[in-house]
Order: C-alpha cells, then sequence, then structure tokens
C-alpha cells in the first residue's frame, strides 16, 4: 500500500515536472505563457492513436515528430511576427492558436474521443517490497525521470543549453555576444515539443483514450507548476511542478470522496495565494532567473 | 482646453447609438436576427463592464466570464417558477433552502445577480489589487477555474453538468437595449470619475502615478468590483434570455469570444470594447452559418470552422494591430496630437 503510494506520487510527481519545464522552458527564453502547449501534447497524442497498430516504440517516435512539427509550425505562423510583443499580448496569441490547433483537430481526425488500446506489458503489476506496483507508474516513473535528467544535463553541460540559458537571462545581450537568436528560439520549442511527446505517451497510456480537449489539464498543470516554483527558473519549476504532482496524488489519497470533485477549486485557490504572496514564486530567489 | 459638458457626453451617447442602431436591426429582421440583435446587446453589457477594469487599468483580465455565471445562476434561482424549483432542487443543504421559496422580478434579479458577482469581485479584489502583467492574467485565470470547478461539481444546488432550465424569457430586445446603454453610462461615468482618471494614470505609468500619490491598489479594487456587477448582470440578462443554459456556457470559449471582442476593439478603450462586441457578435453569426453550409450550396462544413477562422481573426489583429481598432482613443474625443502612440491623448 505504502510503496504502491510512494510509486505513483513519484510517478505523478515526474511527470508534472516535465509537463512544467516544457511550459516555463519557453517562457523563460521567450516571455511567453504557452496555452498552446496543451494542443502540442494532443498532437503528439493522435500521433500515439493513429498508430496504435504499429510496434510501439515506432509509435513513439512518431508522437515525437508530430509534436515537434505542430510546435515549430506555431513559432513559425504566430509567435515569429510577435517576438518582442509584451506577455500578456503572447498570452492571448497563444489562446488564439491553442482553439485554432483544437478546432481542426475536431475538423479533421478527432471529433469525438478516441481509445486507445494500452499495451498488454502496461497492464501487468510487479512485485516490489511485497507490494503489487503496476508496470504503468513504474514506466511513468522511469520515463519521466530520465527525460528530466536529460533536460538537467542538456541546459548544464552542452553549448546550446548555456546559450539557452544566455538567451533567457537576457536575449539582446546574447545574441550581441554571438548567440543565434532565431536557432535559439527554434530549439527551445524543439526541446518542449519532444518534452510534450513524453507527456502525452504517459497520458495516454493512463487515460487509454484522446479527444480533442485532451490538451486542456496537462496544459493548466504546467502553467500552475511553473508559477508555483517560479516562472523564469528551470530548475524551481520543475521542483513546482513535483511539488504538485506529489501534492494532487497525496490530496487524492486522502481527500473524502466527496471533496475530490472540488480538488481544481483547491489548487487555483493556492494558485492565487501564491501570486498574491509571493509573485516571483514559492521556489525562486528574489531574483528571477533561468538555470 | 475648458472641459465643456457635451464633449464629456458624446461618447457615451454615441456608444448609445451603436447600441441602439444594432437594435433597430434586431427588431426589422427576422427572428433569427433578432437573436443576434439580442445577444450582441448582451455583450456590449458584459464588455461595457470588462473594460471597465482592463480598460482602465491596463489589465487583461480573463476571468470576468466567472463573474457572468454567478450572474446567470442567481438569476436563474431568483426567477424559475417556485413548484419547477421543488422538482429541480431536491437536495438543497439547508442553509440555502430558502432559495426554493424566492421569487422575483425581472428587473431585480439583474441587479441581485450583479450584486453576487460583486460579492466574489470583492473577496477576490486584494489579490487583483496586488498584481500585475502576466500574474494578473494568470490569477484572474484562475478565479474562473475556481468557479467553473465548483459550479460544475456542486451538484445538488447548481445541477453540475446538467441544464439550469425553465427560467421564464424576460431579456426583450428593448429591455437588452435599456440594460446596455445602462451599462455604457455607468462605464462612461467611471471613466470620466477621479478614480478612473487616476487608474488610467497608473496605466500609462505605473511608478509615476504611484509617486504621484495614487493609491494604484484601491482605485483597481474599485474598477474590479464595478466591473464584477455589471458583468453579473450580464450573465443575469443571458439567463434570462436563453432560458436555459448549462455551465459549460461560462468557459474557456466564452471567454475567448469576449476576448476577441475586446482586442480587435481596442482593449484600451470603452469605444474599442462596444464597437468589437457589435462587429465580433455579427462576424460570430456570419461564421456559424457559413459553416452550417448556407454560403456554399448547403453543404455543412466540419464543426470548428467558425472557432478556426475566428482564431485566425485574432491572431492576424494582435499582429497587424495590437491596440486593436481604436487603440486608446475614444469616440467623440478629439486626439490633442496626431503622433501619440500607444498614449492616450489627455482628456480633461
Amino acid at each position: 500500500m505504502i510503496v504502491d503510494y510512494i510509486v505513483s506520487a513519484l510517478g505523478l510527481g515526474a511527470l508534472y515536472a516535465l509537463l512544467t519545464i516544457g511550459v516555463a522552458l519557453l517562457f523563460g527564453v521567450l516571455g511567453l505563457m504557452n496555452f498552446a502547449y496543451g494542443e502540442i501534447i494532443l498532437a503528439a497524442a493522435f500521433a500515439l492513436y493513429f498508430f496504435r497498430d504499429a510496434p510501439w516504440l515506432f509509435a513513439v517516435a512518431m508522437a515525437v515528430v508530430f509534436a515537434v512539427a505542430v510546435a515549430l509550425l506555431s513559432e513559425r505562423l504566430a509567435f515569429h511576427p510577435l517576438r518582442g510583443a509584451d506577455p500578456v499580448t503572447l498570452m492571448i496569441a497563444s489562446f488564439a492558436v491553442s482553439l485554432a490547433l483544437q478546432s481542426v483537430a475536431r475538423m479533421t481526425v478527432l471529433p469525438r474521443a478516441q481509445g486507445v488500446p494500452p499495451q498488454d506489458f502496461l497492464a501487468q503489476r510487479v512485485d516490489i517490497l511485497g507490494a503489487r506496483v503496476s508496470v504503468r507508474d513504474l514506466v511513468t516513473l522511469v520515463l519521466c525521470g530520465l527525460v528530466l535528467v536529460a533536460v538537467a544535463y542538456l541546459m548544464g553541460r552542452t553549448s546550446l543549453g548555456v546559450q539557452l540559458r544566455a538567451a533567457a537571462e537576457n536575449f539582446q545581450m546574447a545574441e550581441s555576444l554571438g548567440v543565434k537568436g532565431n536557432r535559439v528560439i527554434a530549439s527551445a520549442f524543439v526541446i518542449a515539443g519532444v518534452l510534450a511527446a513524453v507527456g502525452a505517451v504517459v497520458l495516454v497510456t493512463r487515460q487509454g483514450a484522446v479527444s480533442a480537449q485532451m490538451g486542456l489539464q496537462p496544459m493548466l498543470i504546467g502553467v500552475i507548476g511553473a508559477v508555483l516554483g517560479g516562472m523564469s527558473s528551470l530548475r524551481g519549476a520543475a521542483l513546482g511542478g513535483f511539488i504538485l504532482g506529489v501534492g494532487t496524488a497525496t490530496l487524492e489519497a486522502l481527500l473524502p470522496s466527496d471533496l475530490i470533485a472540488f480538488r481544481d477549486a483547491f489548487l487555483f485557490t493556492a494558485l492565487i495565494g501564491v501570486l498574491v504572496v509571493r509573485p516571483q514564486g514559492l521556489l525562486s530567489g528574489s531574483k528571477v532567473r533561468v538555470s | 482646453m475648458m472641459v465643456l459638458v457635451p464633449e464629456r457626453a458624446r461618447t457615451p451617447l454615441i456608444l448609445s447609438a451603436i447600441a441602439a442602431l444594432v437594435a433597430v436591426l434586431g427588431a426589422v429582421g427576422g427572428p433569427t436576427v433578432q437573436r443576434v440583435a439580442v445577444l450582441a446587446l448582451v455583450s456590449i453589457v458584459f464588455v461595457a463592464g470588462l473594460s471597465t477594469f482592463s480598460a482602465n487599468s491596463g489589465i487583461m483580465s480573463f476571468g470576468h466570464v466567472a463573474f457572468m455565471a454567478l450572474g446567470a445562476y442567481t438569476a436563474a434561482f431568483l426567477t424559475i417558477p417556485a413548484p419547477l424549483k421543488a422538482t429541480l432542487f431536491t437536495q438543497l443543504p439547508e442553509p440555502l433552502a430558502f432559495l426554493r421559496d424566492v421569487q422575483s422580478s425581472f428587473v431585480v434579479a439583474v441587479v441581485v445577480g450583479g450584486l453576487v458577482a460583486a460579492v466574489l469581485g470583492l473577496a477576490t479584489a486584494p489579490a487583483i489589487a496586488r498584481l500585475t502583467g502576466l500574474q494578473s492574467g494568470i490569477a484572474t485565470l484562475a478565479i474562473l477555474m475556481v468557479v467553473y470547478n465548483v459550479l460544475s461539481s456542486w451538484t445538488s444546488v447548481t445541477r453540475g453538468s446538467s441544464s439550469m432550465i425553465g427560467i421564464p424569457q424576460a431579456t426583450t430586445l428593448w429591455a437588452a437595449l435599456g440594460f446596455a446603454v445602462a451599462a455604457i453610462a455607468v462605464a462612461w461615468a467611471y471613466h470620466s470619475s477621479r478614480s478612473g482618471l487616476q487608474l488610467r494614470a497608473s496605466r500609462e505609468d505605473y511608478w509615476s502615478s504611484v509617486a504621484s500619490g495614487v493609491a494604484v491598489g484601491r482605485h483597481r479594487a474599485t474598477a474590479w468590483v464595478l466591473s464584477a456587477f455589471l458583468c453579473g448582470a450580464a450573465g443575469a440578462l443571458y439567463a434570462c434570455f436563453v432560458t436555459s443554459f448549462n455551465v459549460s456556457a461560462f468557459f474557456l470559449s466564452a471567454t475567448f469570444g469576449f476576448i476577441v471582442m475586446v482586442v480587435l476593439g481596442g482593449y484600451l478603450s470603452l469605444s474599442g470594447a462596444v464597437l468589437g462586441a457589435a462587429v465580433v457578435s455579427v462576424l460570430q453569426e456570419v461564421l456559424r452559418r457559413f459553416q452550417d453550409g448556407q454560403f456554399t450550396g448547403g453543404s455543412a462544413l466540419p464543426a470548428g470552422v467558425a472557432d478556426l477562422l475566428l482564431a485566425g481573426v485574432l491572431l492576424f489583429v494582435l499582429i497587424k494591430f495590437p491596440l486593436g481598432l481604436m487603440g486608446a482613443r475614444e469616440l467623440g474625443l478629439r486626439r490633442r496630437r496626431a503622433s501619440v502612440k500607444q498614449k492616450e491623448p489627455v482628456e480633461a
């Protein structure tokens, strides 16, 4: 029971951290609070549905391709012409992009929710320390954990990571020191796309279905987690998402069943509270930075 | 320049004339046109409320639909006939049981709807007074999420995801026009008030206004509560027109529709918001008919085309005219200097 809870809480925490980083990365580099992030996840989820009969790894690869393509396309068509606009304008624009992509999905391929049969090996349970832990939760934990480590390595140890952090710190200064702005922004969208695809893989296996509206919940999670953790610090954002995930799992385990329906109301009230008390986020210092 | 009384009254008169034009078009058109006209007038009440806050403070709000929802639910409780209420709400919790027997006239329901929304505005005002920019955008969205979550989950009181039904239709075309004119007058009264002027000063330059002794937080809170009242009244009008509604009418797609209106018209200007409401209401109807296939020889297009085109229009406006049609100007007021960019001309 306890092991079961720990694995599922850590798994949810890792998943939420992943979703949060995708939102926080674009915010750090562009000042863009991307509401269309949910539709990037939708694109990946659609790929998983479309290739549901193909080998699983191929479907996952295609999910990454779809998500990255949609992310880059939205950058080129909507956010590129708005570069340098203030964050609220960008937020409204991403709202429009989100609605447009959702409408396209509803018009063409997903007029209603579609089931995606779960992979057989994910439905099994294994014994760990005497508890029956579902493989699904374990895969969530391992997959998200690996991706988080990869992102930490990318941001900390590679040239691209240094450039991304520099661009987030001061875009103009970074550009005048030789960082190629367009390339850095494009790669931020690519990374966000990959993160969204991994998130979609986990979400689809958990929900067993895809629908045009499925992006809303993970996008909101990303935004709340990013605000909780401090919007411009990736490490803080990841931690914020992780805390949100563990908190959600705990609320679900502890809240009496007639209050579970109001979980979101508690979460968003807490969010307003955090914004009022610490507008820079719970976990970031007074100086907002990306690291 | 001396303040001339006719000039101060010019903007609300022009805007009321626009509302009257919408009403007259609705009266001479068929029932479908009339329906569009009433909804457009309700939208004008709403955007007058929204722009009371966002035009004067320069802060965009994504949460005002929450006030509209409260107004609509309040009006439903006040006007659904008592016998029907007894069958609809069998499990009302004890403190709210009086709701089964209350009954009021249409006008009272609209005012009380606005007041209930204003109470929520009062409760959230301390948070709004402190925040700007993106934080404020997210906080207002969070308010919408909380209200939506409570309305859709508190089944014993709000019927959850089932519709509220049986509200007597009371919002006639002329009643809607009357409320629209009243809302424009209230919004303009705030705009020209001392508090409105000080709030716009903080919009133009926050630190200068603080240094000049403007209590920005207090004026923001005032505008926020007043705009909550107007939006709540708009919700009540909406409920009393459509006679049955679902909680999903007060979520992101409604928010999006109103955002298109104020951004298209110019979210820093009351005139822009009212113009935007009128234009976008017509546009939405045209797009709906286009989607139904009335312009393409009867073959219906897949659902979603209208939303897609609306999103396209919004993106185009954001990219080409970030301040909308009106910028920060108001109809009927002369601009002092032609070169003023993104700044509101001095009016008083």
